[in-house]
C-alpha cells in the first residue's frame, strides 16, 4: 500500500514490513523503496520492523537484506539495521581485530561518548562476544612490544569512567599542561604521565588542560606533537584522542572531510561516521563541516559518491 | 567518668576513624600486671586474702576487660552500666579500680596530679575507637554498599598507611563488575572527580598500573573459559615471574597487569589452577614480596579465602588499627554476599569457627553486632 514515505507520519511496523517484501520480490530489489523506508525510521521503529519482518515472513531481515543489497551499500545498511549501542561494540570489535589501522574507530568510540554511553556499549560487547572489550584491545600486546604504548593510551581510553560534570581545577590544569608538554618534547619515550592525563581525566579538565597548554606555548597541543611518520601510530593516536576529546564535532567533521579528499573516496570512514552518528549529533557535525569547507555536506558527499549509497547516505543526513 | 572522654569524635563520615590504638605495651602491661599480681598473691601463701578482696579483684578485672583493657575489640557497655549501677555512691570502690587499671590510668608520684589516677592521653584515645567500633559498623550497614565502596576507596587513598594499595586492590577485585561501576558512580558524586583519575595522580609508587588497571575493569561476568588461553596466559605468567628482578619489579611488568585486570574471573581461575599445576605451587606464591599483587591474585581467585585470613589477621595479638578496622569492613561488606562460605574458609584455615573467634574476641554491643551480620 502507498505509505507515504516521504510525509513525516510514520507508518505501522506491519505496513513497513510488508512494503520492503514487495521491494524484494521480482527480480532485483527496490533499493530506493527500501532507503524510504529503513532511512527515515529511529532505533525502537527499526527493531520492531526487524521483529515483526521475522513473524511475518519466518526470515531474518538482516540476513535479506544482505543477500538482497551489495557493497558499501549493504554494508552501510547492516550497521544501520543494528541497535545504536549494539553497532558500535560491533565496530569496536571488527576494530581490534587489525588494531594497528583501525585503533582510530576505538578511540573515537571511546572518547566521543559520554562515560554512561560507553558503559552501555561495554555491556553489549559482554553479550556480543563473551568477553570484556578490554580484554580484546588489551589481549594484543602479547609479543609486540613496538605498539606498546599505543596499546597501553588505547586500553586507558577504553576502560576509564570519566567524571562528566564540570568541575574544573585551574591549579591541576597549569601542572599538567606542563607535564604534557614535557612528555610532548620527549617524543615517543617515557609517556605514561600524559597517557595517565589523556586517560583519566574528566573532559572538561582535559579541555583546561589544553587550553593552559595553549596559552603557554602558544600552539596547540596537537600541532606541537612531532609529525613525522610514527610506525607505532601512538602519536597519531593520540592526536585523534586529543581531538576527539576536545571538540567531537570538529573531529568527526574532519574525518569527512578526509574520506572525500583527492580522487578516491574512503568508504568505510564515511560510513561510519555517517551511520555512528545520524541518531546522535549529526547537525552538529554538518555544521562543523560547513564551517570549515565551501560546499555543504550532502553537497560533497553527492559529489564523492553515486548510486544507492549516495541515496542511502543522503537520505539518513535528511533525518 | 571515663564517659567524658572528649567528644572529639570524628564525626565526619568517613569510615573507620579511628585513633591510634594503645601501644602494645599498654595491653601487655595490663595482662603482665594482673600475672604478676596472681603470682604475688601464690607466692604468698600464708595468708589466704579475704574473699572481699577476691571478690573485688574479680570485678576490677571484668570491668578492665570491658573496657578493652585486656584486648579484644569493642567495650562491653553493660558491663560498664552495670558496674556504674553496682558502685553508686562508692567513690572509693572506683578509686580502687582506678588503681588496678594499670594501663589506663598512673599515678603521678609529685607535681599538680599527685594524689589522683590520671588518665593516660593514648589509652583515651584508644577507647575512642573501641566506642566508635560500633557506630562504624551500623552506619556502614545502613549505608548503599557503593557509596560505602567509594568511602573506603577514598579513605584508602588518602588516609591509608602503606598498605593503601591493597584496600584499593580489595574494592576492585572482589565486587562485581557492575558493583564497581556503582562506586565508581558513587565517588564521582562524593568527590567529583572519578576514581582512576585520583588513583592515577596520588599513586606515583610502581603499583599504580596495576591499580588503575583493576579499579577500571569492566570484566564479562560469563562463564565461558577458554583452556588454550588460560594456558598460554599462565605461561606468560610463569615467563613474567622469572624475569622479574629489583629493577624490572613484577608488578610494572605489562603482561601480568594486563591479565590480571582484563580477563574474566572464572578465566583467571582457569590460568591459575594451570598454573598452580604445571608448577606445583599456587601463583600467589610466586608474587610473595608484592603485596598488591597477592592481594590481586587471591582476591580474583577465591574472595571468602582471603576475607578469612583478614578477619583472623584482626584477632592477633599484633594487630594494628588498620588489621583492626578490617574486621568491620569484611563483616560489613560480605554479610549479604558469602559470608558462608567465608564461614567454611575460617574454619578451615584457623581450625576454629569464625562465629566462636568473633564471641571471644569482642565485647558488648559491637560483639552482638558482628554476630548479628554473620549469622548462626
Amino acid at each position: 500500500m502507498a505509505t507515504n514515505t516521504f510525509s513525516r507520519v510514520v507508518a505501522s511496523p506491519d505496513e513497513d514490513a510488508a512494503a520492503l517484501l514487495k521491494a524484494f520480490q521480482g527480480w532485483g530489489t527496490d533499493e530506493q523503496a527500501v532507503i524510504a523506508i529503513l532511512a527515515h525510521r529511529d532505533a525502537t521503529q527499526r527493531k520492531q520492523i526487524l521483529l515483526k519482518y521475522e513473524q511475518m515472513y519466518s526470515e531474518s531481515l538482516t540476513q535479506r537484506l544482505q543477500s538482497e543489497l551489495s557493497g558499501d551499500f549493504e554494508r552501510a545498511m547492516y550497521h544501520w539495521m543494528l541497535d545504536p549501542v549494539e553497532r558500535q561494540a560491533v565496530m569496536a570489535n571488527a576494530a581490534t581485530k587489525c588494531i594497528q589501522e583501525e585503533y582510530p574507530v576505538i578511540i573515537e568510540i571511546a572518547c566521543a561518548n559520554s562515560s554512561a554511553e560507553l558503559i552501555e556499549v561495554k555491556k553489549a560487547y559482554h553479550v556480543l562476544y563473551k568477553s570484556s572489550l578490554e580484554e580484546d584491545v588489551a589481549a594484543r600486546t602479547t609479543g609486540n612490544l613496538r605498539i606498546a604504548c599505543l596499546l597501553q593510551l588505547l586500553l586507558a581510553l577504553v576502560s576509564t569512567y570519566r567524571y562528566d560534570g564540570d568541575d574544573v581545577n585551574m591549579g591541576l590544569a597549569n601542572s599538567e599542561a606542563k607535564i604534557a608538554h614535557e612528555a610532548v618534547s620527549n617524543g615517543t619515550t617515557d609517556q605514561g604521565e600524559l597517557i595517565r592525563i589523556v586517560g583519566t581525566r574528566s573532559k572538561a579538565q582535559l579541555n583546561a588542560t589544553f587550553s593552559c597548554f595553549k596559552d603557554e606555548h602558544s600552539t596547540s597541543i596537537t600541532k606541537a606533537l612531532p609529525h613525522g611518520t610514527d610506525p607505532t601510530g601512538y602519536l597519531r593516536a593520540l592526536r585523534v584522542s586529543v581531538r576527539c576529546l576536545a571538540d567531537a564535532n570538529k573531529y568527526f567533521a574532519k574525518v569527512l572531510r578526509n574520506a572525500m579528499r583527492d580522487s578516491g573516496t574512503d568508504e568505510d570512514s564515511l560510513t561510519r561516521v555517517v551511520v555512528m552518528h545520524a541518531e546522535k549529533d549529526m547537525k552538529g557535525i554538518r555544521s562543523a563541516f560547513q564551517r570549515r569547507s565551501t560546499v555543504s555536506l550532502e553537497e560533497a558527499i553527492a559529489k564523492e559518491t553515486s548510486g544507492d549509497y549516495r541515496s542511502f547516505l543522503i537520505a539518513l543526513l535528511g533525518s | 567518668m571515663p564517659q567524658q572522654v572528649p567528644a572529639q569524635a570524628s564525626s565526619h563520615s568517613s569510615p573507620p576513624a579511628t585513633p591510634q590504638p594503645p601501644p602494645p605495651r599498654l595491653r601487655q602491661a595490663t595482662r603482665k600486671q594482673q600475672e604478676k599480681d596472681t603470682q604475688h598473691r601464690e607466692r604468698e601463701p600464708a595468708a589466704p586474702p579475704p574473699p572481699l578482696a577476691m571478690a573485688a579483684a574479680d570485678e576490677n578485672e571484668d570491668l578492665i576487660r570491658a573496657f578493652a583493657g585486656m584486648g579484644g575489640l569493642g567495650v562491653d557497655e553493660a558491663a560498664q552500666v552495670s558496674a556504674m549501677g553496682r558502685w553508686r555512691m562508692q567513690p572509693e570502690r572506683r578509686a580502687q579500680f582506678r588503681r588496678s587499671f594499670h594501663g589506663f590510668f598512673f599515678s603521678a608520684s609529685g607535681g599538680a596530679s599527685a594524689g589522683i589516677e590520671r588518665c593516660e592521653d593514648e589509652y583515651l584515645r584508644h577507647l575512642e575507637g573501641e566506642f566508635a567500633r560500633l557506630k562504624d559498623a551500623a552506619v556502614l550497614w545502613a549505608m548503599h554498599p557503593w557509596e560505602r565502596d567509594a568511602r573506603w576507596a577514598h579513605h584508602a587513598l588518602h588516609h591509608g598507611g602503606a598498605p593503601a594499595g591493597v584496600a584499593l586492590v580489595e574494592v576492585a577485585c572482589t565486587r562485581a563488575a557492575d558493583d564497581l561501576l556503582g562506586a565508581r558512580r558513587a565517588y564521582q558524586a562524593l568527590h567529583h572527580r572519578s576514581l582512576e583519575e585520583n588513583v592515577a595522580y596520588l599513586h606515583k609508587d610502581p603499583a599504580a598500573a596495576l591499580l588503575v588497571g583493576l579499579v577500571t575493569a569492566y570484566r564479562y561476568e560469563g562463564e565461558r573459559v577458554s583452556e588454550e588461553l588460560a594456558a598460554e596466559e599462565a605461561k606468560a605468567l610463569a615467563a613474567a615471574v622469572v624475569k622479574a628482578s629489583p629493577a624490572a619489579k613484577l608488578v610494572q611488568n605489562e603482561q601480568v597487569v594486563r591479565i590480571l585486570a582484563t580477563r574474566s574471573k572464572p578465566q583467571l581461575r582457569a590460568t591459575f589452577k594451570i598454573y598452580k599445576d604445571l608448577h606445583g605451587k599456587p601463583l600467589e606464591d610466586d608474587f610473595a614480596g608484592e603485596p598488591c599483587l597477592q592481594g590481586a591474585v587471591k582476591c580474583l581467585d577465591s574472595p571468602p579465602k582471603y576475607f578469612a585470613e583478614v578477619i583472623g589477621r584482626a584477632f592477633r595479638d599484633d594487630a594494628d588499627r588498620q588489621a583492626k578496622a578490617a574486621l568491620t569492613r569484611v563483616v560489613v561488606s560480605r554479610a549479604d554476599v558469602d559470608m558462608e562460605e567465608i564461614k567454611d574458609a575460617y574454619a578451615k584455615q584457623h581450625g576454629a569457627k569464625l562465629v566462636d573467634a568473633v564471641a571471644s574476641n569482642t565485647h558488648g554491643h559491637y560483639k552482638d553486632a558482628l554476630l548479628a551480620m554473620i549469622g548462626r
